[in-house]
């Protein structure tokens, strides 16, 4: 079987992920831009914001809100520690409250808040997980550097959580191998695997657990 | 409970890039001395009149006295070290965080044993490993620091300035360009705010909707 060509920013079949947060990665970094094959012009750098919801009782489901467009995705497996997500939901707000009932809060596993009203702007979205225990919202923005490395598309990022910094390298691709020589490559063998929930949870004090560094 | 210091006045900012005002600094007066430390953030959503951290292995408690001219005066007190009576952390400890004690076991409590078997339990509780390095210096007779802070791994920068005498602070403040309308952010609130535990600054969160 051949192997599907990744393109940067193409729609592909799930990728396998790896990706570590810490304080620094200078070592790999600078791999990282050696290693790589040139890139297009649009992924050299890149920022956005974003906020993500993040529930006590759930570690499956990522839900972030960009430009008011709601994406979940959902942990699908685990091979040989990298992870793979699959779409799970997209919306927009303003949202309607069966969507939000039958699709949104069952994947933050948490009790479901009476919603009162049939449609739900981004604002009152976000009031109702200011008002519930068990959810938050946290702020997030990033600066995404991109690379193509052992043919698996990686990033170098600095990421804002809640405006406190950490940064964020990753590699990701539809085949485990190459992803598993990249991190070879980088020297990031002895790195964590940390996707997003779980950083944003260690940071805010959901989780206790460290960084990678 | 022996008083460590007179209260000083504080004003305080975090932020990511200090770049600017440390270079101000640099130039109005020397560096001092630069040290490192690490402190555990005991932080409750309710308490804002608190600033609650334990560091090698001695808990202490700032007070918010009052708030002049836009500074803020903090009492410290000493709480004691680890082992710590289990009557202190219900009479002194909880009261400062404002939330209920819970049954205590244990007539004292390791500072292990405080983290597992009291505080992380606590849903109303959370907490901040912070890990400083800390630029000392002096500016119109106030201790001024810059630090660079990692909360939970995640870093930030903040400046200090402090003084018993509220006029000193504000005039250094005045020196280093820095401006009535600079919000004066004090540990717990930056720490809160990472966390979630408080609302981010309108402005920041506007500013990117």
């Amino acid at each position: 079987m051949s192997k599907e060509q990744l393109e940067i920013g193409a729609i592909s079949k799930p990728r396998f992920e790896f990706r570590t947060f810490g304080k620094e990665f200078n070592e790999a970094a600078f791999l990282m831009s050696r290693l790589s094959v040139p890139v297009p012009e649009k992924v050299w750098e890149r920022f956005s914001e974003e906020i993500y919801i993040v529930s006590k009782t759930n570690d499956i489901n990522n839900t972030k809100i960009r430009d008011g467009k709601m994406d979940i995705k959902t942990l699908i497996q685990s091979v040989d520690g990298l992870e793979q997500w699959n779409p799970l939901m997209k919306g927009e707000f303003p949202m309607k409250a069966e969507i939000l009932t039958q699709e949104v809060f069952p994947a933050f596993k948490v009790e479901m808040p009476e919603l009162t009203k049939e449609i739900y702007t981004l604002e009152e979205f976000l009031e109702i997980i200011h008002n519930h225990p068990d959810l938050q919202a946290v702020r997030v923005e990033k600066e995404r550097y991109g690379y193509m490395v052992n043919d698996t598309i990686c990033e170098y990022a600095n990421v804002w959580i809640n405006g406190a910094l950490v940064v964020s390298l990753n590699s990701e691709s539809t085949e485990v191998e190459d992803i598993k020589k990249t991190i070879t490559d980088l020297k990031l063998e002895d790195a964590e695997n940390i996707n997003y929930l779980q950083a944003i949870k260690r940071v805010i004090g959901m989780s206790n657990k460290k960084l990678a560094n | 409970m022996a008083q460590e210091s007179n209260p000083r006045f504080e004003f305080r900012i975090f932020g990511i890039n200090l770049e600017k005002l440390t270079a101000t600094l640099d130039k109005l007066t020397p560096r001092l001395q630069t040290r490192k430390m690490n402190s555990i953030y005991l932080l409750t959503a309710g308490n804002t009149k608190n600033n609650i951290k334990i560091r090698d292995g001695i808990m202490d408690i700032k007070v918010l006295e009052q708030e002049t001219d836009g500074l803020e005066q903090w009492n410290p007190f000493l709480v004691g070290e680890f082992p710590l009576k289990g009557d202190v952390i219900k009479t002194v400890v909880f009261p400062a965080l404002g939330i209920v004690c819970p049954v205590m076991d244990r007539d004292q409590y390791t500072l292990d044993q405080f983290l597992k078997e009291i505080i992380s339990i606590d849903p109303d509780l959370s907490v901040a490993f912070v890990k400083k390095v800390r630029h000392g210096y002096m500016l119109n007779n106030c201790i001024t620091e810059i630090a660079e802070v990692l909360v939970n791994g995640a870093l930030i920068n903040t400046l200090c300035i402090e003084s018993e005498d509220p006029k000193q602070v504000l005039a250094a403040k005045k020196m280093l360009g820095i401006g009535n309308d600079t919000e004066n952010v004090n540990y717990p609130l930056a720490l809160k705010r990472i966390m979630g535990l408080a609302s981010l600054p309108k402005k920041y969160w506007e500013s990117n909707d």
